[in-house]
């Protein structure tokens, strides 16, 4: 019976979209601050997701490694690199607690970097508008992915590294995907409480304000360029997360899969699809493409029984189509913006009806 | 340490032809941008399909001469501009919709395009059993002369007269027809065109098709300068990019100027680099586009022609 359950849970399928709603779920939602939000075309979302990778699989690690006294210079990364990690990984497999430690340790390394990424880029975000900033965006993004694929010293180039396995105190085998993948979910969560909270705050409000109308947001005493790098540093720390676990999940890194059509532009097509600006929004968007991109993965040989062409051109096409369609017949996405408010609606009724009893009270007296 | 031996000037040839392949595409970009505030992601698959179109006809379809297809080349992507000019970008103008819109429709556009040249691309290798996945086209250009060890390649002077021909093609017609006055007016404010009586679609359509087809003419002189495969677009955007906004984003003569510093840098500055460096740095050259950019950007957030030339020159003449 429970190894019933066992499987379905652990239906490869499920967890591969399980997983990939995660992952996309974090970096999708720290697009959305900066893009929905703060109004930055944030074309180099890869740029910090790259950067979580290569903090999680090439400082963090080689961090450990200097802990527990093997090489952490150049040989981390080299030849040794697959021994150290080896060892690595057998003395987080016996003591539990230590991997947890070094998974937190690795996501803040991940989220510091992520968040200096994100403040050296405020600064031609606030030089330069719309599609100038964007291509420099992006521009940003491809260069760190040339660097992290050619400088082998900094993660072993186009061969790539094997990143510490630090989800083993879950358990091995099918237990090991199914637990670590729920631990993701369960920071993708966290990430989505931590961002609406945002949009409530008076914080998410300025940056809608600098959005919509920077003149006026100016005249109402906000610190633009103070914003613009917040936004841009806390949206870099989130998705240097994102890509920090993927790297951890997937237990290898290498830079040239880190490009700018997986990790910025279909982002932005999740984003385009669930709704700018809307937190739940970007939850349907990602939740609807993973299922898809997912379902089209695990067919892939069946549907070239019925189709033509290889199912890889398949899903360019179809998300292709999808971002044209959105684009033109409802550019708000799914789940359209709407105001946040920062407390739920009776309560504000309730608080307006006792300042309204009370004015009419002082008023009658 | 600069060393002028025949294979440095080698690599100037190689560079003039690379560059000018960049600078027509730039161009095509730019002209799209003028008219309809649209930054065209599609250039890639359209610059890829140019590449696409040369290597089929003359490689697995008729043979020949390379240069016989290039018309092909600029008319296939020609007509890719004008169905996205036609199926999406006409009725985003129409809604007014944001640049962000404008620029992610093309790329949407951008993604089924090049989901076509990887099925041309595989229906190419079943059929024809031909390597459509590694493109080495600079073989089979014509070497009109070989002085003192280099060889000069046919596409070193192509590349030039082409980019010569079309930036004369764009002074007359701009200048001296009633469709560019027509143009520059649109580009100038649309609203005061349309109401003059200039109808501002058919200049839309104009400028996608001239640019697309631009970017096919760039994506055949590039066929035979460089390899290729279907990711090739991707990879060539961003020098296309970078040489449109280094020019200006407002002056296709700009982006002309700004092909060649992005190309001509890119191939002569790793070459010094490497000779002074080590060959090793090599791998880094398409680094030298991005940062060219972000430094051009940096110290003037218009581009070029952001600057003002005439205040420039008056101070130097005070002087």
């Amino acid at each position: 019976m429970l190894s019933d359950v066992l499987d379905l849970l652990t239906n490869p399928l499920l967890l591969s979209i399980l997983i990939n709603m995660a992952i996309f779920l974090i970096v999708t939602l720290s697009l959305n601050l900066e893009t929905g939000f703060a109004g930055i075309p944030q074309f180099g979302r890869v740029l910090a997701v790259l950067a979580g990778a290569i903090a999680a699989g090439a400082i963090a690690g080689r961090i450990m490694a200097a802990m527990f006294g093997m090489p952490w210079g150049v040989e981390y990364v080299g030849d040794q690199n697959l021994q150290i990690v080896e060892k690595l990984n057998s003395i987080f497999s016996q003591n539990p607690g230590l991997s947890i430690a070094m998974l937190i340790m690795s996501l803040i390394i991940a989220a510091a970097f992520g968040g200096f990424i994100g403040y050296i880029v405020s600064y031609p975000a606030i030089r330069l508008k719309e599609a100038y900033l964007g291509i420099t965006l992006l521009a940003f993004g491809d260069a760190l992915q040339i660097i992290g694929k050619y400088y082998d010293p900094l993660a072993g180039g186009t061969a790539g590294i094997v990143v510490p396995d630090l989800f083993r105190f879950v358990g091995t085998g099918k237990i090991k995907y199914l637990g670590s993948t729920m631990i993701i979910l369960g920071i993708a969560i966290l990430v989505l409480i931590y961002v609406q909270s945002l949009a409530k705050s008076p914080f998410g409000r300025a940056l809608k304000a600098m959005r919509d109308n920077e003149l006026a947001a100016k005249v109402y005493g906000k610190d633009i360029v103070k914003l613009r790098a917040q936004a841009l540093i806390i949206g870099g720390a989130l998705a240097a997360i994102g890509g920090a676990l993927w790297a951890t999940y997937t237990g290898s890194f290498k830079a040239l899969t880190y490009n700018r059509l997986t990790w910025t532009f279909w982002p932005w097509a999740f984003m385009m699809l669930g709704g700018t600006g809307n937190n739940y929004g970007i939850v349907l968007g990602t939740l609807i493409f993973s299922i898809f991109r997912s379902l089209i993965y695990a067919y892939k040989s069946e549907l070239t029984n019925y189709i033509p062409i290889n199912p890889n051109w398949l899903e360019y096409m179809l998300i292709g189509s999808i971002i044209v369609l959105i684009a033109l017949f409802r550019p708000q996405g799914i789940l359209p913006e709407r105001p946040e408010l920062p407390l739920s609606r009776k309560r504000i009724e309730e608080i307006k009806d006792k300042v309204v009893g009370y004015k009419a009270e002082k008023g009658s007296e | 340490m600069l060393m002028v031996s025949s294979s440095f000037i080698q690599v100037i040839m190689t560079a003039i032809g690379y560059s000018g392949g960049i600078a027509l595409a730039a161009a095509g970009i730019t002209l799209i941008y003028m008219t309809t505030g649209t930054f065209n992601f599609a250039h890639a698959s359209m610059t890829a399909w140019g590449f696409y179109i040369i290597f089929s006809l003359y490689k697995v379809f008729f043979g020949g001469n390379p240069y016989y297809y290039f018309p092909v080349a600029f008319l296939f992507s020609g007509i890719l501009g004008v169905i996205t000019y036609v199926v999406v970008n006409k009725w985003l103008l129409k809604k007014g919709a944001d640049m962000v819109t404008l620029m992610m429709s093309t790329l949407g556009i951008d993604l089924i395009f090049f989901a076509f040249i990887n099925v041309f691309a595989d229906y190419l290798t079943s059929e024809y059993k031909v390597n459509s996945r590694l493109i080495v086209l600079t073989t089979h250009d014509m070497v009109l002369g070989e002085v003192a060890g280099f060889k000069l390649k046919a596409i070193t002077i192509v590349s030039v007269l082409i980019v010569v021909a079309i930036a004369l093609f764009f002074y007359f017609t701009l200048t001296r027809t009633k469709f560019g006055i027509a143009f520059r007016v649109t580009v100038e404010n649309p609203d005061l065109a349309s109401i003059l009586g200039i109808n501002t679609e058919v200049i839309y359509l104009v400028s996608w098709f001239v640019g697309g087809a631009l970017a096919g003419l760039g994506g055949a002189v590039l066929s035979l300068v460089i390899s290729g495969n279907p990711y090739t677009g991707n990879v060539v955007i961003v020098p296309e990019f970078a040489a449109s906004i280094v020019g200006g984003l407002y002056s296709i003569y700009g982006s002309f100027l700004g092909g060649y510093l992005i190309g001509l840098s890119e191939y002569i500055l790793i070459n010094l680099i490497a000779s002074i460096f080590g060959r090793q740095l090599v791998v880094y050259e398409p680094l030298i586009p991005l940062l060219a950019m972000a430094a051009t950007l940096l110290v003037y957030p218009q581009g070029l022609a952001g600057i003002n030339w005439e205040k420039v020159f008056s101070k130097l003449k005070r002087r």
